[in-house]
């Protein structure tokens, strides 16, 4: 009995389609229900930002970073800071530093509730995603108490950050978290242990740890995998060596290693580590410092280059700057995390199914905004 | 400038050469402070040689800058073993900061660089590409080894109107997306790459445009692409 | 019936035209306008009080006005009838390349599906359109015509997304009928009648005679009957023709106006007549729960409305918690788990029935 081919057909997921993080347009080759191959189209939203950055200065470039990734913008100001900072070899106050990891962190856990949310919005559950905003605009608001902005921030300047923590600060800090953490149990309950959850998101799209650090996939999707590897621990930047805190790591602990469920756990851990850090954080910080006593008058950092990396909500964030000398950069080369996580996802979704197919990039967490850049 | 302060900083850039770059990092003044990273630079610059679009401030890792003896920097070392390896594949004097590869080999090189166990580079950390002036295109890949954890820069130039590099997508698997993105921006075309193809920018697009001497082209489908922003503001 | 006094009521009106056909049709189209019009007012109460209900679980207000007269009414009660002079006013747009006749003919096969088993729902001792003596038999017969039109829709659309919804539908709608047929059947066994009456005779004297209570198997019966409607009516965690993440809008993708409204007018009236054959085969009907009290005709609507609503509010409870089915995992417990609990639960009253009269 021999076996029946079909017509394949091919189908086109995207540009503008509910559940694609952003512009991003799928070619999908199917057979009935189950795809043969898959290539995923970018560029829709390219608006230039290396060239952009090859025609200003290094502190005008900073809010450009932010429109990148969108959603984590703290950490794309974070990460260009910190290179253009060892580019120049600049020391900033403690204060400073302090203050940009519990920025950093409150990013951090804002970016995972919308990604968890969005995930559980494209499985099909409409409540977590509602929940999990609810309390994501709690750090919203604390960021628009610092500097005014909620989504885009220009806050962490080359040598200092833009505006001082403002007064009750700290006390709202630690409010939302004492707010927060027996939410994180409410969300357990209501997604990850769902048993429905669990069937459309276990086993599907498992990524090998070989095959993932090939591919240059990084962040929680690399650490889903198995691979304990988290710049914040292994290539330490900022003071993060100050603070105490686990590299959580997916376990298989309902499939295979490295399925989807598994990068969706490993988010949930690495919100209760953030809020762990936050409080080692806010309880440590000097109380008084300039923020801006380190600005300098001038940004012309010495001829050289340099390519350093910051561990973002989504992956390792890399910039590679080259500098001859002048208050204009030459070349800023920004590696996003996602880039490389979407380019895994032609070898994931190989032989599943159209509904696996938007349950593993909801799984990859993407923004079409790093992507394109 | 007074005189002791002259004094201070020709001591301070002494030491700074030598390698202990504390005394600077300790001075509370933040003028006097950048004036003796100024002048350190400027006496590290008239100490170097003439060489490529090599710079002169070197930083292999990301910690303070301390000089550290050539058979430790990673450049330097894995250099060295590469030359050996491969003779004359290395295009410049091997320094701290980068390596300067031939295209030729580069294939084989990389296979090297991935499979010897005392290398073991398994990830492309990035591939930038360069216009470096005086008609040539650079590539740049960032290696690093998830087990040793080491990492060096390898940099091929190419000159514009043969910009070809073998390509790597085969042994580093991002290779696929970065090197279409670099020959996107730049032009640079990667032999033996089973997809060559524009990445972020239209298939019919003109030109690269990330070259130093990009001129956007006049219209796009008959959209026209305006230059001058008369009447935007 | 209705129909029949309806029909005497009206010959004692009309001597001259008693006994004739016309009158019959009169007396047959009153009931059924009317009828409609509880269709019509269902669906607006509906989508009114999902959103709500959405909201409130969801920690938020949903749709509100601040008064009557202003945009939404007090507490968004006009929201509904906004949306429906909306659609009403909006573009017909149809396709070009698509098949424009079964385009035209496929949302009125699905509310037919639907509208037609209206007729044999009871909803007090002497309110119903038409007794049938294979009432329940022809509730479930009838309601799967809707089917035809999911088809029809997703096929005419000429989309290929359409296509995809409208295939799962078919097959979701087609297996989980199996089921929810074998747990019909375990109320008939013990009624030993067809007839909705006759299920709903059975059941006099207050909740203890109640068929969910009558033994373990037509307990578990009742659920694997709810869960079977749900695949039935397209609700989450089956709305995967529908799955708005995935395939944006599955078989109604490319309705718009009126004729998406009729869509939904459909689930709506399908989720009323399952939860009515619900009521009636397992909660007793239109009697009350404390025989005897509240128990007159007039108090058997307010009985069986309620026991209606509940059982939709528990629809549209599920549809805001769970996450949505994958097609063959969804197509896997329907085979692999309901089928064969169905007919343990046949087997099983069966044997209960012999042992423990």
């Amino acid at each position: 009995m021999g076996v029946i081919h079909g017509e394949e057909m091919v189908l086109n997921i995207g540009p503008q389609h509910p559940s694609t993080h952003g512009v991003l347009r799928l070619k999908v080759k199917t057979d009935g229900e189950i795809i043969s191959e898959i290539t995923p189209v970018i560029g829709y939203l390219h608006r230039c930002f290396e060239k952009h950055c090859e025609n200003m200065t290094y502190d005008q470039v900073i809010p450009y970073t932010d429109r990148c990734d969108y959603l984590a913008a703290m950490a794309n100001n974070f990460g260009y800071v910190v290179a253009v900072e060892e580019l120049m070899e600049l020391k900033v106050p403690e204060k400073v530093e302090y203050i940009r990891v519990i920025m950093a962190e409150l990013q951090r856990i804002a970016s995972h509730l919308l990604a968890l949310g969005v995930y559980g919005l494209d499985i099909g559950a409409f409540t977590p995603f509602l929940f999990m905003l609810r309390d994501r605009e709690r750090i919203l608001d604390m960021f628009e108490m610092t500097c005014g902005a909620r989504l885009l921030y220009n806050y962490m300047w080359v040598g200092g950050v833009s505006h001082d923590l403002p007064k009750g600060f700290v006390e709202t800090a630690f409010q939302f978290l004492d707010y927060f953490e027996p939410q994180i149990e409410e969300y357990n309950n209501l997604l990850t242990y769902n048993k429905i959850f669990i069937e459309r998101t276990a086993d599907i799209g498992v990524l090998p740890a070989d095959v993932a650090i090939s591919y240059g996939v990084s962040g929680p999707n690399l650490r889903a995998s198995g691979v304990k590897w988290d710049l914040r621990k292994n290539d330490t930047y900022s003071i993060y060596d100050k603070f105490e805190f686990d590299v959580c790591i997916g376990d298989g602990g309902q499939g295979t290693l490295g399925d989807c469920w598994d990068r969706y756990y490993v988010r949930m851990l690495e919100v209760k580590e953030s809020v762990k850090i936050l409080r080692q954080a806010l309880a440590q910080m000097p109380k008084d410092g300039d923020v801006h006593q380190a600005l300098p008058k001038k940004i012309r950092p010495p001829k050289g280059s340099i390519y350093s990396r910051t561990e973002t909500p989504r992956g390792d964030l890399g910039f590679y700057i080259e500098s001859d000398g002048s208050p204009i950069p030459t070349r800023v080369k920004m590696r996003s995390p996602a880039f490389t996580a979407l380019s895994v996802l032609g070898e994931l979704a190989g032989g599943w199914m159209m509904s696996d197919v938007i349950s593993i990039l909801g799984s990859l967490d993407i923004v079409l905004g790093e992507i394109d850049r | 400038m007074s005189a002791d302060q002259e004094k201070l900083i020709t001591e301070l850039v002494g030491k700074g050469l030598a390698g202990d770059m504390d005394p600077i990092n300790a001075i509370e003044d933040r003028v006097l402070r950048s004036k003796a990273k100024a002048a350190l630079a400027k006496a590290k610059r008239a100490a170097k040689t003439a060489t490529t679009a090599a710079p002169t401030e070197e930083k292999p890792a990301t910690e303070t800058i301390a000089e550290t003896p050539p058979s430790d920097n990673p450049n330097k070392k894995f250099g060295k073993m590469i030359e050996d390896t491969f003779q004359g594949s290395l295009d410049a004097e091997l320094n701290d900061t980068h390596i300067q590869l031939k295209p030729d080999n580069w294939f084989e090189i990389a296979k090297w660089l991935k499979s010897e166990p005392s290398l073991y580079f398994d990830s492309l950390q990035c591939h930038t590409g360069m216009d470096v002036g005086e008609n040539m295109l650079e590539a740049r890949y960032n290696l690093h080894s998830m087990t040793h954890d080491h990492k060096i820069e390898i940099r091929i130039a190419v000159s514009r109107d043969k910009a070809n590099i073998p390509s790597i997508e085969q042994i580093w698997r991002i290779g696929d997306w970065f090197e279409r993105e670099t020959y996107d921006m730049f032009g640079i075309f990667f032999d033996g790459h089973r997809d060559h193809r524009r990445m972020l920018l239209p298939e019919d697009w003109e030109g690269y445009p990330l070259r130093k001497d990009y001129e956007v082209q006049e219209t796009y489908h008959g959209i026209a692409i305006p230059k001058v922003k008369v009447g935007w503001e | 019936m209705t129909v029949d006094t309806l029909f005497s009521w009206l010959g004692g009106l009309i001597p001259a035209m008693e006994g004739s056909g016309t009158l019959l049709v009169i007396a047959i189209l009153i009931p059924c306008l009317v009828l409609f019009l509880v269709v019509a007012v269902n669906a607006i109460v509906m989508v009114y009080a999902e959103r709500k209900v959405a909201a409130f679980m969801q920690d938020r207000v949903g749709p509100m006005g601040q008064g009557v007269g202003l945009h939404a009414g007090k507490w968004g009660f006009l929201q509904t009838v906004a949306d429906a002079l909306k659609l009403l006013t909006k573009e017909d747009i149809i396709p070009e390349k698509a098949d424009r006749f079964l385009f035209i003919l496929a949302p009125f096969v699905i509310f037919i599906g639907a509208f037609v088993t209206i007729i044999a729902v009871p909803f007090g001792e002497t309110i119903i359109v038409a007794d049938f003596n294979i009432g329940i038999l022809y509730i479930l017969a009838m309601g799967s015509l809707g089917v035809i039109g999911i088809i029809l829709a997703g096929w005419s659309s000429n989309n290929k997304w359409s296509l995809y919804g409208g295939m799962r539908s078919a097959a979701q709608i087609v297996s989980y009928e199996i089921p929810a047929g074998l747990s019909i059947i375990v109320i008939i066994m013990l009624t030993e009648t067809l007839s909705m009456q006759g299920i709903i005779e059975y059941q006099a004297g207050g909740i203890g005679n109640w068929i969910i209570f009558a033994n373990p198997f037509t307990f578990i019966a009742f659920f694997i009957f709810f869960i079977s409607v749900l695949a039935e009516t397209n609700r989450t965690p089956f709305d995967i023709p529908e799955a708005e993440s995935e395939l944006v809008g599955g078989f109604h993708t490319e309705y718009s106006g009126m004729r998406w409204s009729f869509f939904f007018l459909s689930e709506y009236a399908n989720m009323l007549v399952v939860s009515a054959v619900a009521a009636t085969g397992f909660f007793g009907g239109w009697h009350s729960p404390i025989s005897g009290y509240f128990d007159s005709n007039g108090w058997g609507v307010f009985w069986m409305l309620s026991k209606i609503v509940s059982l939709i509010f528990v629809m549209m409870w599920f549809r805001w918690t769970f996450p949505r089915l994958r097609v063959d995992q969804l197509m896997n417990i329907c085979w692999k788990v309901f089928l064969p609990i169905s007919l343990i639960n046949i087997f099983g009253v069966g044997i209960w029935t012999l042992f423990f009269g």
